[in-house]
């Protein structure tokens, strides 16, 4: 293995993966803060009195959880791309080629599956805190609003936070699946790199070991959350 | 019945209640005067949790009308013709004036002993923080836990959690205090600590409803007491009488098995 491969510069492909690794992190960060918000926003329906809105959500999240993620990035990328071309062409009348940008097209599809995921969560993490709390609030003379974010949302945040770290592990290990639409992330940049110097093997090596330093530093950031959080839930 | 005095701390007119077809409340009424301590008594089943709970409107009741500090709660009807809450903004600010203690304690498990104390003074009364902290200490003082106030709830007993959770109502300067089976969950052992401290709060001429199975409570602490059955007042009298000579055949075997 030449580790001269990995210099900075012009030298090497060092300074490209490393750009990579910072697509990927950017990539992950937005897509899961969207992902969390579809997932409340499911969550509330599949908790909502509205049968509709039940069905929307139950449909929403056994399609998602049941196809391929690759496949949910081809039919974003593909359909969104000819949905936007036909919306371009019927009411502005311009008939030239183009596609989503892809950072955004990656994000939101990541965000589907994400949204998905975290649905599940989210609802059972509102469906644990204790009712009581909830009346106590009440009988205090708190308002809806009140409730809501003095007591229902800190606690449903402690409940969910390990089944959302699960997410965001893989929303962060998904990431390389954009890599097929032309977002040059870490796989991508690997498959470039490995492409031009025929050393595969250390471009792939190298992104490995750039996957696990995201995620094992992020496992991290979530251990210590889960700590502060557990102060009144867990005997200290 | 007659017009409700506009003075008494509390009065609840005719309180219907239905669940499904099943009619918890026929129309029960009470009046509290200041510094009145009512117990409520009766089997389980008798509806004396739902009356409670329909007074602060946990439960919004079929018919009826509820009256605090001389301000009646306004209602109003959905298209099916079932009463709704009629003013929200009206609603919460009556409930801050009615300080309630939960059979099940129920602390916000996320916030500090303290924290759970100045919460309703802080966010709904928004009173000025160092005054509320100040209160809240005087408060955990005076139900014996200020040295734990910086714990969370798991960490307390049952007792301690209840004692607590009456500092929280009281933190909110609530006209009256509502008890719903304050002592129900505890363990025996712990009865006491709690039921020192409601004494201690009749003694200094608070306004307490307290629904209890503690028949040692209601007798020597009530200056009223309602028996419950079926839905309705069964018997209302001094605790001496109630105690001593009850009139309803229902009453005299309640007790008989509750003594």
């Amino acid at each position: 293995m030449d580790l001269s491969l990995l210099a900075w510069g012009d030298a090497g492909w060092g300074d490209q993966m490393a750009r990579g690794a910072v697509v990927t992190l950017l990539v992950a960060i937005a897509a899961y803060a969207l992902g969390i918000v579809i997932g409340a926003g499911l969550a509330a329906m599949k908790l909502s009195a509205v049968p509709p809105l039940r069905w929307f959500a139950e449909a929403y999240t056994t399609v998602v959880r049941g196809i391929p993620e690759l496949l949910v990035i081809y039919l974003v990328f593909f359909g969104g791309g000819t949905a936007l071309r036909a919306i371009a062409s019927g009411m502005f009348g311009y008939e030239g080629y183009f596609d989503l940008p892809i950072f955004l097209t990656g994000t939101i599809c990541l965000a589907i599956s994400a949204g998905a995921y975290s649905a599940e969560v989210i609802r059972g993490a509102v469906q644990v805190v204790p009712k009581g709390q909830l009346e106590a609030a009440t009988a205090v003379g708190m308002n809806g609003s009140q409730r809501f974010w003095r007591v229902l949302v800190p606690q449903v945040a402690r409940f969910a936070l390990p089944g959302l770290g699960n997410v965001w592990q893989f929303t962060l290990k998904d990431t390389s699946l954009i890599s097929v639409i032309g977002l040059v992330e870490i796989m991508r940049q690997a498959a470039i790199a490995a492409g031009s110097t025929k050393e595969p093997f250390t471009f792939y090596l190298v992104a490995a070991l750039l996957y696990l330093g995201l995620t094992s530093l992020s496992n991290r950031g979530f251990d210590q959350a889960e700590r502060w959080a557990n102060k009144g839930v867990r005997r200290a | 019945m007659t017009t409700p005095n506009g003075t008494a701390a509390l009065v609840a007119e005719d309180i219907h209640k239905h669940f499904g077809s099943l009619e918890v409340l026929k129309g029960i009424s009470l009046t509290a005067e200041r510094e009145d301590v009512i117990s409520i008594i009766g089997a389980s089943g008798s509806g004396k949790s739902t009356f409670l709970r329909c007074i602060n409107f946990l439960e919004t009741p079929d018919a009826g009308r509820i009256v605090v500090g001389g301000e009646e709660i306004r209602i109003k009807q959905n298209r099916l013709g079932q009463p709704m809450i009629g003013d929200h903004g009206q609603l919460s600010r009556i409930r801050s004036k009615l300080g309630m203690v939960f059979q099940s304690f129920n602390l916000w498990s996320h916030m500090t002993v303290l924290q759970n104390v100045m919460e309703g003074p802080l966010t709904v009364l928004r009173h000025p923080k160092q005054e509320v902290h100040d209160r809240a200490v005087d408060l955990l003082e005076k139900v014996g836990i200020a040295e734990k106030r910086h714990g969370y709830p798991v960490e307390l007993s049952g007792g301690q959690q209840q004692r607590v959770a009456i500092a929280r109502a009281l933190c909110m300067q609530p006209q009256v205090l509502l008890f719903d089976e304050p002592t129900s969950a505890l363990d025996p052992e712990l009865v006491g600590e709690v039921l020192k401290v409601m004494r201690d709060l009749a003694a200094e001429g608070r306004t307490m409803i307290v629904v209890t199975h503690e028949m040692g409570f209601a007798r020597e602490v009530s200056s009223r007491v309602l028996f419950l059955a079926d839905g309705r007042v069964e018997e209302e009298n001094s605790p001496a009488e109630l105690f001593g000579n009850p009139q309803s055949e229902r009453c005299r075997r309640f007790l008989a098995s509750a003594l």
